[in-house]
């Protein structure tokens, strides 16, 4: 909404400067987006919140002021003019619900012309199109009073009359912009005897509008359905200044008076003469009565506003204001403020006009005890621990191409939810799963040059469910290419793969208290990761048709996504300490070489077995394959703990039981000692 | 064997040692378990029984003689090392070290803060992102048919009349609300979604954080007091604050929050649009309509409410121009945080 300074002039005694009125008015809540110098005038751009229909006026806003400064404010007050004929205009509405209130006004012997120069400049100033001088004097009074109105050339209405009432189907209208649209029962229109005229309240037709060629006009004026107009007009694509108001309420008593304004103006500026004038459904607008009490004021601001100031505040803004018994006020709210409905929307003006910066702050007493969202492991937990192992968080859409999920050939057994209206393809469904994502910021960053990826995300996925749409939330990992890394001997180069991946998972799982946890390989380049007893997720090797998909050349691109709600069911943060050992250990390492086949997981669980009770563990600390190995073999290190926790273990004890272990693997697996 | 000439074989070897590795040599030869000592030792019995007790006070002797040799060389040796050894490498050269990845930016403005809240009281507590028309508008005093919808535009899903993806963190005030009773202190980070154009600024998924605080005696004073800590604890002590009236259907009065520039300090420039302020949060008393949708008693009970976007905070305060750097994760962008 733009209004001059001058033009606020015509309606209150402005002493202060455009800047400081500017700054005020923003601190009473009509935002000044900007302020201009235009040739002797300002020019005050204010963003209009839309609950207060009434600043879309010069009126409102001088209102506003007078409630700020005091000022006293002019209101206008026109005359009903004496008609020279009595040739009313003929009227029907066909539910007073889409039409409250409907007024015609007859004006005959118009000069349609140019406006004057002063009409022009103020419309041009807001930034409003001049077009002739009857539609200018009603744009005029628009801005002025925020009450949109219309005319039409009498002469081409037929009948002539008005009915205002529901488009029927298929009927047509050429609007004033040149545009043919094709109406519907969901539709208000102004029709004359035959066919529609008007987009109730949006625009007017192209064939009833006033000309240089026109001499009688019809002045409408009217209340309509804000909420009939709003779906109208989103459903036709259109906008306009009238729509814009009548959506947000328009005033009875103000569209009474505009429509004098506007024909006192006609008659004045386009020589013409009042004869004819009917109105359907104007009833007296009743006052709503609101009673305040200034503790209420207090408790909901924490600010002791005496009432006197209340008073005053309310009654500068154009309420009547009398203060009952107890110190109670009642407040008499006009039709030109239909958001004031209940005592809170008096607290907010009074909190308004009297600052919200003159309001003390002050600190809540917080109580405790609010339920949280509950997670076994906290996430931050999950993220610091990945974060800690080298991985970079990253933050991906929920919204995706459905084709992403195609590309990358994972398969998805759910139904997929769907965005009735994407912006565009790119984000036309809820992602069922985060891999896509992560693979396409993966082939992103190796296309920056960077040799090494390893990311996760933690968020929903989403599926189509018969009792609406599921949400998971799921962790996902993807790791690609060559990781390098400084050593005391130099660069050393490594390639990431799936046993990376397990690693990550592995620390993350043991950080999480999980006791039970396993890798299995399920088919060919997938691994279902189990924890408890319950498949949580999977590892998976990304294969060569995705990779070409996305364009990633000669790098392997290993992928996770684990169920976090599985997580947490197996999770534990509980901790408890366990007696460090007090006796020393001896260590035993058996190098050996064993064939590819044999799995090494069953090989260490039958160590395990047979060195109990006094091997305390036994772990893999190197394997190697290639030169020097024959093939189809891999060099193996076995370092086995043995431990007592009374007493220090001597060899003699040792080695039988390490021999044992020896012989059983040769004797099982034939494996080869080195 | 000669005790004294053993003594002087010690001098000899004591005063060729330079390092701590020498020294521990000179102790192995002489105190090891196979040692010049043990074999001393060893030998006593064999020694004729009239001298036995002079060798055996000899042998003694040597050995304390040496054990205190060998401390002294061995303070010697840790007052050296204040001078720098010829192989100690150039610290210039990089740190041996394993890389820790990085949070993402918008976790760490959300953990921030949520921090900063969770010191005064308030938990954290996080909604569905898929929501009901009801709770993302209706419940929250937005008719579907006003124009104060204009401002949540929204995606729809398929097959699902009635389902949204949430357009701001507010509906999970509706469910808290509906599901406990006063006093609440909450916090609720989480994704929204907007069908709006792509932008320097705009983008079609965010972040926001949402805060509401409900009991029997909570005043708007306490709303500026709370933000004013946030505030501060993300900007520093000495930005400026101020509450302008706004208009938002869920609270009333309604207020939009600024700070002064963190860039201009105030005089204007081209981050705040020469305003010199900057706007970052919307906040208000939560709507007497609100409670009643939920089941308060607005006599009883008082609150309010108050919602930012993360992005918008986290480009303020790091610099960030582009909202789109934040989810195109390029390891460059994610590493300097």
């Amino acid at each position: 909404m733009k209004v001059t300074y001058n033009w606020l002039k015509d309606f209150i005694n402005l002493k202060v400067a455009p800047a400081e009125l500017a700054e005020k008015l923003t601190m009473a809540g009509l935002e000044v987006v900007s302020l201009k110098e235009l040739e002797g005038d300002f020019v005050f751009e204010i963003e209009i919140t839309s609950n207060r229909p009434d600043w879309l006026s010069v009126l409102g806003i001088a209102r506003e002021i007078n409630a700020i400064y005091g000022a006293s404010l002019k209101t206008p007050n026109p005359k009903e003019p004496k008609l020279k004929s009595t040739q009313n205009p003929v009227l029907s509405i066909e539910n007073r619900k889409d039409c409250p209130f409907y007024s015609a006004r007859i004006i005959r012997d118009v000069k349609v012309a140019p406006s004057p120069d002063w009409l022009k400049k103020r419309l041009e100033s807001i930034g409003c199109r001049s077009v002739n001088n009857i539609v200018d004097m009603t744009n005029y009074i628009l801005f002025e009073l925020g009450q949109p109105l219309h005319t039409f050339d009498l002469d081409k209405l037929r009948g002539p009359e008005i009915t205002v009432r529901r488009a029927k189907s298929n009927e047509r209208i050429t609007i004033i912009d040149g545009q043919q649209l094709l109406l519907d029962p969901e539709i208000l229109v102004i029709a004359d005897k035959s066919q529609p005229v008007a987009i109730a309240g949006v625009m007017g037709g192209k064939e009833t509008e006033v000309t240089q060629s026109t001499r009688n006009i019809l002045l409408e004026s009217a209340v309509f359905n804000p909420g009939l107009l709003r779906r109208g007009r989103q459903k036709l694509g259109l906008q306009s200044e009238s729509v814009y108001r009548f959506e947000r309420g328009v005033s009875l008593s103000m569209a009474k008076q505009a429509s004098l304004a506007a024909s006192e103006l006609i008659v004045k500026f386009a020589s013409g003469a009042s004869s004819g004038f009917k109105s359907l459904g104007y009833t007296k607008p009743s006052e709503r009565v609101i009673d305040l009490d200034p503790l209420y004021v207090k408790r909901v601001l924490g600010q002791t506003i005496p009432a006197a100031k209340i008073k005053q505040i309310l009654s500068r803004l154009g309420l009547k204001v009398k203060i009952k018994t107890k110190n109670i006020l009642s407040v008499k709210v006009g039709d030109f403020r239909l958001d004031l409905k209940t005592p809170i929307d008096l607290v907010e003006e009074v909190a308004r006009i009297y600052g919200y910066e003159k309001i003390t702050r002050s600190f809540p007493c917080i109580n405790p005890g609010t339920k949280t969202t509950e997670k076994k492991v906290p996430l931050n937990l999950i993220k610091n621990t990945l974060c800690s192992l080298g991985l970079n968080e990253v933050v991906t859409y929920s919204l995706i191409d459905r084709n992403l999920l195609v590309k990358s050939g994972i398969k998805i057994d759910k139904e997929l939810a769907e965005i009735v209206n994407p912006l565009s393809s790119e984000q036309d469904i809820l992602r069922p799963t985060l891999l896509p994502s992560l693979i396409k910021c993966l082939a992103y960053n190796l296309n920056q040059q960077q040799d090494y990826v390893n990311i996760f995300e933690i968020a929903n996925i989403f599926s189509a469910t018969g009792a609406g749409v599921e949400e998971k939330l799921v962790l996902a990992i993807a790791l690609c290419g060559t990781n390098s890394f400084l050593t005391k001997q130099g660069l050393v180069k490594e390639e990431t793969g799936l046993l990376h991946l397990k690693g990550v998972l592995e620390v993350l799982f043991n950080k999480s208290g999980i006791k039970g946890f396993d890798f299995i390989k399920k088919e060919p380049g997938k691994i279902s990761i189990i924890l408890g007893a319950e498949e949580a997720g999977f590892m998976l090797d990304l294969n060569s048709p995705a990779l070409n998909n996305f364009d990633i050349k000669n790098k392997q691109v290993v992928l996770a996504q684990i169920c976090l709600k599985k997580l947490f069911s197996q999770a534990s943060t509980e901790k408890k300490f366990l007696s460090l050992p007090k006796y020393p250990a001896i260590t035993r390492d058996i190098s050996f070489l064993i064939s590819q086949d044999v799995a090494v997981k069953g090989l260490l669980g039958l160590v395990k077995e047979k060195g109990l009770p006094l091997l305390y563990s036994a772990e893999i600390v190197d394997y190697y394959q290639g030169k020097q190995i024959p093939a189809g073999f891999t060099g193996l290190t076995i370092s086995c703990v043995y431990r007592a926790s009374d007493r220090t273990l001597t060899e003699d004890e040792v080695s039988p039981v390490h021999n044992s272990i020896c012989s059983l693997l040769q004797e099982r697996f034939n494996i080869k000692l080195r | 064997m000669d005790i004294n000439l053993i003594q002087e074989e010690i001098k000899k070897d004591l005063a060729g040692v330079t390092s701590r590795q020498g020294l521990e040599e000179v102790r192995v030869k002489y105190l090891g378990r196979k040692g010049l000592l043990a074999e001393l030792t060893g030998s006593i019995p064999f020694v004729p029984a009239e001298q036995r007790g002079v060798f055996g006070k000899q042998v003694n002797a040597l050995k304390n003689s040496l054990l205190n040799q060998i401390e002294e060389k061995e303070k010697e040796l840790t007052a050296k090392i204040s001078v720098p050894d010829k192989n100690f490498q150039d610290i210039g050269m990089p740190g041996i070290v394993r890389m820790p990845g990085a949070l993402h930016p918008i976790t760490q403005m959300i953990d921030e803060i949520c921090s900063i809240f969770n010191r005064m009281g308030f938990s954290v507590v996080e909604g569905p992102e898929v929501e009901t028309e009801y709770n993302n508008f209706t419940g929250l005093n937005i008719p579907l048919d006003h124009p104060s919808r204009d401002a949540f535009d929204t995606f729809y899903l398929k097959k699902y009349s009635k389902l949204l993806l949430r357009s701001h963190t507010s509906p999970v005030q509706v469910r808290v609300m509906k599901a406990q009773k006063p006093p609440l202190a909450i916090i609720v980070p989480g994704r929204v979604y907007r069908p709006d154009a792509v932008d320097a600024s705009h983008l079609f998924m965010f972040h926001q954080i949402e805060g509401l605080l409900v009991d029997t005696n909570i005043r708007f004073s306490d709303l500026k007091g709370t933000l004013e800590l946030f505030a501060k604890g993300i900007f520093g002590q000495d930005i400026k604050m101020r509450f302008r009236p706004h208009f938002f259907p869920f609270t009333e009065p309604s207020a939009e929050v600024d700070i002064s520039c963190i860039i201009c300090k105030g005089k204007g420039c081209s981050v705040c649009g020469k305003k010199g302020w900057l706007e970052i949060l919307g906040a208000g008393m939560i709507h007497p309509n609100v409670f009643k949708h939920v089941g308060y008693d607005s006599k009883k009970y008082t609150g309010f409410a108050f919602g930012m976007g993360i992005e918008r905070i986290a480009m303020l305060k790091y610099g960030i121009n582009d909202i789109r750097l934040f989810f195109e994760n390029d390891l460059r962008f994610l590493k300097q945080f």
